[in-house]
């Protein structure tokens, strides 16, 4: 699941020309490890809608990868 | 026997903060000393930096000269349209005024009555619109009173828009610390919020959402959303990270300022406007008095929002959704018209539709769909350079044909 994760966050970065990351854990943090403003968050919810099928802000703010996971599982 | 000006110098001497950004503390007889050792200003301003957007446009008040007030991330090309009327960026003005006190900025500021502003907002032509505003009209909504002497105001819109200008307006005017919050990361809000005791502060439904839930913020007693349709969860949200704040909720356009406040979801007119604003076929339309752009011949202006009448006497309702084609990205409106042309112009590319899709981060997201042979990353990289960050595609969806509707025009 979260190589899944790490393979839609690293598709936000890529399409802005940022360096891709190499890994993730839970605690990596989507506005300060992944450099995500509010408009790469918007994109990461409809990459990750797409995906499993779950609006991950629809209930409130998401952080960290563990919170993504918390709202998909 | 103590003149005004010598009070003025005696109030300077105790140095009261006028912008925050981070660390770095600008009082307001740093301003005065800039005012006085800046000897030319420019009449298009560009500017990047919030404290020199302040420092150009307060130059240009005081010199009584007009000023075109341009965001700073437009890319050339956009630069260059929108500069096609003549006007020229080298065009600049020798500053002939020398202010001695705070008090006396403020009073010379507010005994003007012919300066003007030209801003532009997202038109519906595909190019971004011309509106040009009095002092006046800038400052309808502002409030100057010993009540807000000590309010402390986080800044947390563009300086270049209207609803920036109308806090910065609101908090210098009253002598007021700004802190600005404008693209600060969203996990620093709170840290700064606490660090400079903000009691007030005006933004964007999109950015109270990206607050953390779990934040308690206790020095805020005013918080003000706009730019975007605030909604209930959002609204219940506010609520809960400022237990101590009353929220206002405000309607306003880049082309009328502000004009509508209300508590909650349900907007009533302001008495003083009631002759000036009515609403037609669920369309809320203004007399074009209340209004900035130039040439502009029809005695209405039609906003293009579309509100459900709540009741008729007295007149209350609830704003729906856009009846033209702009659309809201967290606060800052798009021509998808504007963006599909832009989108033409790059090699390779056949035909695009560009649309929103709901989002519960932003109101909407940018999405397009291409028929072409570029890939989604070539794509948005050449859009950096053509047009504003906000205005670029998040979801690129590659089609063999785009949706039309039973006329042939292309569906939204």
């Amino acid at each position: 699941m979260i190589s899944k994760i790490l393979a839609i966050i690293n598709k936000v970065k890529d399409n802005k020309a940022d360096e891709l990351l190499e890994v993730i854990n839970v605690n990596t943090k989507l506005r300060e490890d992944c450099g995500f403003d509010s408009l790469d968050l918007a994109e990461l919810t409809v990459r990750v809608e797409r995906e499993f099928g779950i609006d991950i802000f629809a209930n409130g703010n998401i952080n960290t990868v563990r919170e993504i996971l918390e709202q998909i599982k | 026997m103590v003149t005004l000006i010598q009070l003025g110098k005696y109030l300077n001497k105790l140095n009261k903060s006028f912008w925050v950004d981070w660390t770095t503390v600008y009082s307001y007889n740093k301003l005065l000393d800039d005012l006085n050792r800046i000897k030319n200003f420019p009449e298009i301003c560009l500017k990047k930096d919030p404290y020199e957007v302040f420092l150009n446009l307060l130059l240009s008040i005081l010199n009584n000269k007009v000023i075109i007030l341009l965001d700073s991330d437009f890319s050339e090309e956009e630069y260059s349209k929108l500069m096609d009327d003549g006007s020229n960026i080298s065009k600049s003005f020798s500053n002939e005024v020398e202010v001695n006190s705070t008090a006396e900025l403020i009073e010379r500021i507010r005994k003007l009555n012919s300066w003007k502003i030209t801003l532009y907002t997202s038109g519906t032509t595909g190019l971004p619109k011309k509106v040009i505003h009095t002092f006046d009209a800038l400052t309808r909504s502002v409030q100057i009173s010993e009540k807000h002497k000590g309010d402390i105001w986080g800044f947390a819109y563009n300086p270049t828009h209207i609803a920036g200008l109308q806090v910065f307006f609101q908090g210098f005017l009253n002598q007021n610390t700004i802190v600005n919050l404008f693209k600060k990361p969203h996990n620093e809000i709170k840290v700064l919020v606490d660090k400079y005791k903000i009691s007030h502060i005006s933004a964007t439904p999109t950015f109270y959402r990206l607050l953390d839930d779990k934040d308690k913020i206790f020095c805020v007693r005013r918080v003000t959303s706009g730019g975007e349709r605030l909604d209930q969860n959002t609204g219940e949200k506010i609520m809960s990270i400022f237990p101590n704040a009353k929220l206002r909720n405000v309607y306003a356009s880049t082309e009328a300022g502000t004009i509508f406040s209300a508590s909650g979801d349900t907007f009533t007119i302001l008495p003083e406007l009631n002759e000036l604003i009515k609403i037609e076929d669920n369309e809320i339309v203004i007399k074009s008095s209340l209004i900035g752009i130039p040439n502009f011949d029809k005695e209405w202006y039609n906003t293009g929002d579309i509100v459900e009448i709540i009741s008729k006497s007295p007149l209350k309702f609830r704003f729906l959704n856009r009846k033209n084609e702009l659309i809201n990205v967290g606060g800052m409106n798009v021509n998808p018209n504007e963006v599909e042309e832009t989108i033409k112009s790059l090699d390779g590319i056949k035909d695009v539709l560009v649309y929103a899709k709901k989002n519960s981060l932003i109101g909407n997201i940018l999405c397009a769909d291409i028929i072409g042979e570029l890939s989604e990353k070539d794509i948005r990289l050449a859009l950096k350079n053509l047009i504003q960050p906000f205005k670029i595609p998040r979801i690129i969806n590659f089609v063999s044909e785009l949706k039309t509707t039973r006329t042939g025009k292309k569906q939204r």
